[in-house]
């Protein structure tokens, strides 16, 4: 490896604060005497003292520049390159390096050296940016001294009004570390400013939601599932309805990271459903610039518009996983994502049979946006451990339970016509028998999640009837 | 500067008036804050004026005032 | 943190605009809009604000005045929220 203007002759590396490096202080000595030695210190730039050429290192960037892992290391530069070189302290191996004889003959022959502070974790990324030549595509932003950090980000537009975690080049450096992925690669325009959402804006905007790096291919499947033409990620934006992304994640990943399908699975409390959920529309708010008072016109809004994102019970389940009712392969890490609105309760905690407790569900669903309002919807039904059991016992499939759903929410027209019940709402009038389904066909599905204890479901209201949005899923890629 | 940044961003659309003698601050502050405030330039310098002359200096900015006061960004 | 160190963020956004805090739009006409004139406290700065308050009166705008404690601090959280409530643009002056 070339060196930097390092003279012919010998370079030693030490830091201070490693005890063979000062047990090798006269060896040192030793060879400054016998021929050109030049010392690099790492943290100490009067250490050794009194030493002719000792070169302050402390910013680490020729040690970066040499390779160094340990202290002390002895080199051997001939005509400007490497030659040779002693890790920790070994008389054998530096009479060698050093052509010297008799070197230390009070030390001890050998003793293991220590960390370089290069490798420090606190400072090996800071290197690899500041000297390894990584550089961010981003343009950067600098906060003056006198400027609370996270009052910038508020002040500069970047939250979703709750604090974020200051997007530092190191912090972002880390994330991208998360996945295998070029932080250039462009995964697509982000509406509605159309544009390019890179990994590294990705990476950028996880750090500020309070993702862990590991979080990042998960986050990523989520914003290409997102940036899908089918998803309508712009009308999802732009709508005066509820609906935001909801993330639903399957496979191998909701273990290795820890998230959470059970007890409050749709609430608050664990780090990557919360973070998952909340990196992506940062990234839609930040990247496609699409935000409430501007672009998203939402009457209302939901809690979940801050990030909702969960992961579904697979391991008790007698059903599928959604990821595998949508087509991807059974073992395979997925997400899905799902326009849509809050969480509304099914509260049946009597129901034995299925025949009673779908239809619970169904009269529930027949809610969905409005009692009258039919024909085209789609909707995600949650259901918990206890409700499942009742389908588990008496056999039936995935298949039947929705097959079951939306027969049950097929009702005749007449009962949800104009001015029925008094309310103007409803369908206009069809021929005598005609009926209606509330659902598309396609429109309705399961996934399975929440504590074991409480016999409550829940239903994820979608969109509405001329709703552009499909629910769309992605493999969770490295 | 922190004030006119606090309350536009509060929904009130603040007009900064200055001296000339505060352009190189005002231009240190936008860039530190990541903040521009429509400004209204008057000369400098100030301190020693008379009432009147301050009065004069007042009127002949008036106008860009209230234009500035309404004008699109 | 010492003194005039910076620290580098990297910009999370489209980079649609140029980096800059949110602005408030302004009103289309200064008809029953109430102007705050807010003294920054410099020496001399009452007696300019003074003759644009006389010229938004003889306008017939209204206006209203308010002042900070010093020329080196923000303005204390009561004037600002009176200025929030109280007013729908502002002057802020005499700064030099």
């Amino acid at each position: 490896m070339p060196t930097q203007a390092l003279p012919d002759g010998l370079v030693a590396v030490v830091k201070r604060d490693c005890p063979t490096c000062v047990l090798v202080e006269p060896v040192l000595r030793q060879l400054a005497a016998a021929g050109t030695l030049c010392v690099l210190t790492q943290d100490d730039p009067t250490f050794p003292e009194g030493m002719a050429s000792v070169i302050d290192d402390t910013g680490l960037e020729r040690s970066y520049g040499l390779g160094i892992e340990t202290v002390p290391t002895l080199l051997r530069i001939e005509q400007g390159r490497e030659t040779t070189r002693a890790v920790g302290w070994h008389r054998g191996e530096w009479e060698g390096v050093s052509g010297v004889r008799a070197l230390g003959v009070d030390l001890p022959d050998y003793r293991p050296g220590c960390g370089s502070l290069t490798t420090d974790p606190n400072t090996a990324d800071e290197l690899a940016i500041r000297l390894g030549g990584f550089t961010f595509k981003s343009r950067k932003v600098e906060i003056g001294s006198h400027e609370d950090e996270h009052e910038a980000c508020f002040d500069r537009d970047w939250s979703d009004g709750l604090p974020v975690v200051p997007p530092t080049a190191v912090r972002v450096y880390r994330m991208l570390q998360g996945t295998r992925r070029d932080p250039k690669e462009i995964l697509g325009l982000m509406p509605p400013d159309y544009e390019p959402c890179t990994v590294e804006k990705v990476a950028a905007n996880a750090v500020m939601a309070g993702c862990r790096p590991e979080y990042m291919p998960v986050v990523i499947a989520a914003v290409e599932a997102v940036l899908d033409e089918p998803f309508s990620i712009h009308a999802v934006v732009a709508t005066t309805m509820f609906v935001g992304p909801i993330v639903i994640v399957n496979g191998p990943v909701r273990k290795a990271l820890g998230m959470n399908s059970g007890v409050n699975a749709l609430g608050q409390g664990n780090r990557a459903n919360s973070t998952i959920g909340r990196a992506l529309q940062l990234v839609v708010r930040n990247v496609g610039g699409g935000k409430p008072g501007g672009v998203d016109r939402s009457t209302l809004g939901t809690p979940g518009k801050l990030g909702f994102c969960f992961a579904e019970n697979e391991e008790d389940s007698c059903w599928e996983p959604l990821s595998v009712e949508r087509g991807v392969a059974p073992g395979t890490s997925a997400v899905t994502l799902f326009a849509g609105a809050g969480v509304r309760g099914i509260v049946d905690q009597t129901s034995r049979t299925p025949e009673s407790l779908a239809r619970s569900f169904a009269a529930c669903l027949n809610g969905t946006l409005h009692p009258k309002l039919f024909g085209g919807l789609d909707s995600i039904v949650v259901i918990s451990p206890e409700h499942l059991r009742v389908f588990r016992e008496a056999g039936w499939s995935k298949r039947r339970f929705i097959a079951e759903l939306m027969d049950l929410t097929t009702v005749p027209v007449e009962d949800i016509a104009i001015g029925v019940g008094g309310m103007t709402p409803g369908m206009p009038p069809r021929e005598p028998g005609a009926k209606v389904a509330k659902f598309r066909q396609d429109g309705l599905y399961v996934v399975h999640a929440g504590g074991i204890a409480g016999m409550f479901s829940a239903i994820l209201d979608g969109w509405s009837p001329s709703s552009s949005s499909r629910i769309t899923t992605r493999v969770v890629r490295d | 500067m922190h004030d006119a940044r606090n309350l536009d961003g509060a929904g009130i659309p603040p007009l900064v008036v200055a001296s000339t003698a505060f352009m190189q601050a005002a231009e240190v502050q936008s860039k530190a804050l990541g903040y521009e405030p429509t400004m209204v330039w008057v000369t400098h310098p100030i301190q020693d004026r008379t009432d009147e002359e301050l009065r004069t200096i007042a009127d002949n900015a008036f106008e860009e005032v209230v234009a500035k006061l309404t004008a699109s960004q | 943190m010492t003194m005039n160190t910076t620290t580098t963020l990297i910009d999370p956004t489209g980079e649609h605009a140029a980096v800059k805090a949110k602005k408030s739009p302004r009103p289309a006409t200064l008809d029953g809009i109430t102007v705050g004139v807010l003294d920054i406290g410099k020496a001399r700065g009452d007696v300019f604000l003074d003759r644009l308050a006389v010229r938004f009166a003889e306008r017939g705008i209204k206006v209203k005045r308010y002042a900070k404690p010093g020329p080196s601090r923000p303005a204390v959280i009561e004037t600002r929220q009176r200025m929030l409530a109280e007013t729908e643009a502002a002057i802020i002056g005499l700064a030099d």
